[in-house]
């Protein structure tokens, strides 16, 4: 007992509310253990790039900004309760959580106490709550999905669709969003295959995808296992096409699949790989700083963190509610922020829309070949 | 808890509980309460493993059936008050039947049998959409309130779930000091002669697995609007194991290990962060010293001290003897 209350009165102390705010206090609330590991760091390492820059360029309206990060451990629970510390240590705002999951949990803590929070989830549902501090750095599943579904439709010319996807939060829900975009389209769905986290066979999926006679087959399962599925359907000699979003083309399928990969098309809401002079030095920069080639969570956390000083210096000082309200309809263009990377606009809801583009790999690349313009303007 | 030291040190330790949220903020309170909830699903366990001897690892999932069923429930328009007895029951159902497989199993087999179930309970948690909400979870769970006391703020539902831990701990310690207790351990101890005495075996093993399941159950039942979020991940079998390791550490068979236990569990991560990168490796690598020093828990600790006393009282005695034998012998 003596040694829990020990424990409890020292956790208490670290959890008193600070002084004077003389410099801006970010918290970094992220996945660094669990499954979430991958996205989480990236995500922690894009937004502290950014901190380090924009301090070295003399801070937001004067002022340093200050960042803590602190590990969920992927664990909705424990994501609730950090957010519950960083709102006890009167934060400005909070990164993060990256999984789903867990900023569902946790964005109720950030509302109550009006504190703007950016997270990198892309479940649809985060933002129909209409809570008013919640912000992308991303597409949501419903933005992106329309997307690739166009071309599915329009540029594959699939009639007949075959699904391949994990039944997860993630999976799940950019299934469900898919299914949606196709429902009044040409592109009939004739088979729908679920398979399980870190499934290693996907022997019978791909089966199961094929012997439906599919005129392509779309895959929206997490890295390794894309790789794995991609390697079936090269074994069992499927030659139609093998469409994705996102996961699909990206450096870690590539090298885990290795050749099997080539031609797989995905749809890519941010990539290192795309053509613009802007994201190619954010790329050189974050090697450069962190030895190895980030994901698209990255790029979120990195332009989430220039998003939201853009926001700050729009409204002039230091009042989260300002800056909440100012966020909502905010456009912001590269040429004034070079930081966001990419033009952007945030709506109603803080979902963002922006251009995005249609990758296929080619001897091992990703290759850009086309960049499609926001859904807003079609 | 006999003597007055240990009476003191027990109302001491019950006005802290008491007082200690108004010195915390939020995250605090919450961390408190989420202590609180593992404290009554770990008395369960305790009672299940710990008393009656019964290796289970699909406590998460009697945990699950209580959340879900107190937030289905409510999202249907019932009171708390409705589920929470309901959670409690239906876990209790559930634990009848899981506790069958242990009328023919034992120690290793047994627990693989429970790992088997909470699997099944997770993946229909997860694939039964149109109930549980798959894998986006039921959302908005609401807090209680009874008869015009809201429990909608942090430190009113932590004093909610420290009233109930304090009703169901009375209960269990009632419970362990009837008949009833003594057929759990004499159950642990030795099921052959405890039969050969007249303790029904049968009725006995499933009871403790559904006494300890309602426990958890009223734990879920807790945990839903404690978080106003579920989805299936915390109650997958890594959850199950985790309070397991709760009640090992804690000390299995002592009324109090499932409060030291589930604070190693919760709060001594939280504690640790000042490690930063390395908290859970220093969180990992402390159990893994307890356990070596300490295999019956932390609170096999006044006890080892007494036998040590005791042992080293009876070598004295030893030698004198001998050396009293000696002397005569010559």
């Amino acid at each position: 007992m003596k040694k829990a209350l020990i424990a409890l009165a020292v956790a208490a102390l670290g959890s008193m509310p600070a002084l004077a705010q003389q410099t801006i206090k970010i918290a970094n609330i992220v996945e660094l253990s669990g499954p979430g590991t991958t996205s989480g760091t990236n995500f922690k390492n894009g937004v502290e790039l950014a901190v380090r820059e924009i301090n070295a360029a003399g801070g937001i309206l004067g002022r340093r900004i200050e960042t803590s990060t602190v590990d969920t451990q992927s664990n909705p629970g424990v994501a609730k309760g950090l957010t519950q510390k960083a709102v006890d240590q009167d934060v400005f705002a909070v990164f993060g959580p990256v999984f789903s999951g867990s900023i569902m949990v946790s964005m109720a803590e950030t509302r109550r106490a009006e504190i703007p929070n950016f997270t990198g989830g892309e479940a649809a549902a985060i933002t129909t709550q209409g809570n008013p501090y919640i912000f992308r750095t991303s597409f949501t599943q419903a933005t992106a999905m329309p997307k690739i579904a166009r071309y599915i439709t329009d540029q594959a010319k699939a009639k007949t669709l075959s699904l391949i996807y994990v039944n997860n939060d993630f999976g799940k829900g950019g299934r469900d969003m898919l299914m949606k975009a196709l429902e009044k389209s040409q592109t009939k769905i004739v088979a729908d295959v679920s398979t399980e986290s870190a499934q290693v066979d996907f022997s019978a999926a791909v089966l199961r995808a094929r012997q439906a006679n599919p005129d392509a087959i779309f895959v929206y399962t997490n890295e390794e296992e894309s790789a794995r599925v991609l390697r079936e359907l090269r074994k069992q000699g499927w030659t139609k096409p093998v469409i994705g979003e996102t996961v699909l083309t990206s450096q870690k399928v590539i090298e885990l699949a290795g050749e099997a990969a080539n031609g797989a098309v995905a749809h890519v809401g941010l990539t290192v790989d795309a053509p613009i002079p802007a994201m190619r030095a954010f790329r050189a920069k974050f090697e450069r700083e962190y030895k190895y080639i980030t994901d698209h969570n990255g790029i979120k956390g990195y332009t989430g963190m220039y998003v939201l000083k853009a926001a700050i210096e729009k409204v002039g000082k230091l009042d989260r509610k300002a800056v909440a309200k100012a966020m909502h309809g905010l456009k912001l263009r590269v040429a004034d922020h070079p930081g966001i990377l990419m033009d952007v606009e945030f709506d109603k809801n803080g979902d963002l829309d922006r251009d995005s583009f249609l990758t296929e790999v080619r001897n091992g690349k990703q290759e850009v070949t086309a960049t499609l313009p926001p859904l807003s303007r079609k | 808890m006999r003597t007055p030291l240990a009476l003191a040190a027990g109302l001491a330790a019950a006005a802290a509980l008491v007082a200690l949220p108004h010195f915390l903020g939020r995250s605090g309170v919450y961390l408190l309460s989420y202590w609180v909830v593992f404290v009554v699903a770990t008395m369960g366990l305790n009672l299940t493993v710990g008393y009656a001897g019964q290796k289970s690892l699909g406590h998460a999932a009697f945990f699950g059936i209580g959340a879900y069923t107190v937030a289905i429930l409510m999202k249907a328009g019932l009171s708390f008050w409705l589920g929470l007895p309901l959670a409690a029951l239906l876990c209790f159902a559930s634990g009848i039947v899981v506790g069958f497989p242990a009328l023919r199993v034992q120690a290793i087999y047994l627990a693989f049998a429970t790992l088997g179930f909470n699997t099944a309970a997770w993946l229909f948690m997860r694939n039964e959409e149109w109930l549980t909400g798959g894998t986006f979870g039921i959302k908005d769970i609401a807090r209680p309130s009874l008869f015009g006391v809201s429990f909608d703020g942090h430190r009113a539902y932590y004093y909610l779930c420290l009233a109930v831990a304090a009703i169901l701990a009375a209960l269990l310690y009632g419970l362990l000091r009837s008949p009833w207790g003594k057929a759990f351990t004499a159950l642990r101890d030795n099921p052959i002669r405890a039969e050969s005495l007249g303790v029904d075996v049968r009725g006995y093993t499933l009871l403790a697995f559904a006494i300890g399941a309602a426990y958890a159950g009223v734990a879920g039942a807790l945990f839903a609007p404690l978080l106003e979020f579920i989805d299936p991940a915390p109650f997958s079998v890594g959850a199950s194991i985790m309070m397991y390791l709760m009640v090992v550490v804690g000390g299995p068979g002592y009324f109090f290990g499932p409060m030291l236990g589930a604070a190693v569990g919760v709060v001594l991560p939280e504690w640790l962060r000042f490690a930063q990168d390395w908290y859970l490796f220093v969180f990992g690598a402390a159990v893994v010293l307890l356990m070596i020093w300490l295999p019956d828990g932390l609170l096999s600790i006044p006890g080892r001290l007494r036998a040590r006393r005791e042992a080293r009282a009876a070598s004295a005695a030893r030698a004198a003897a001998a050396a009293r034998l000696d002397g005569g012998g010559r």
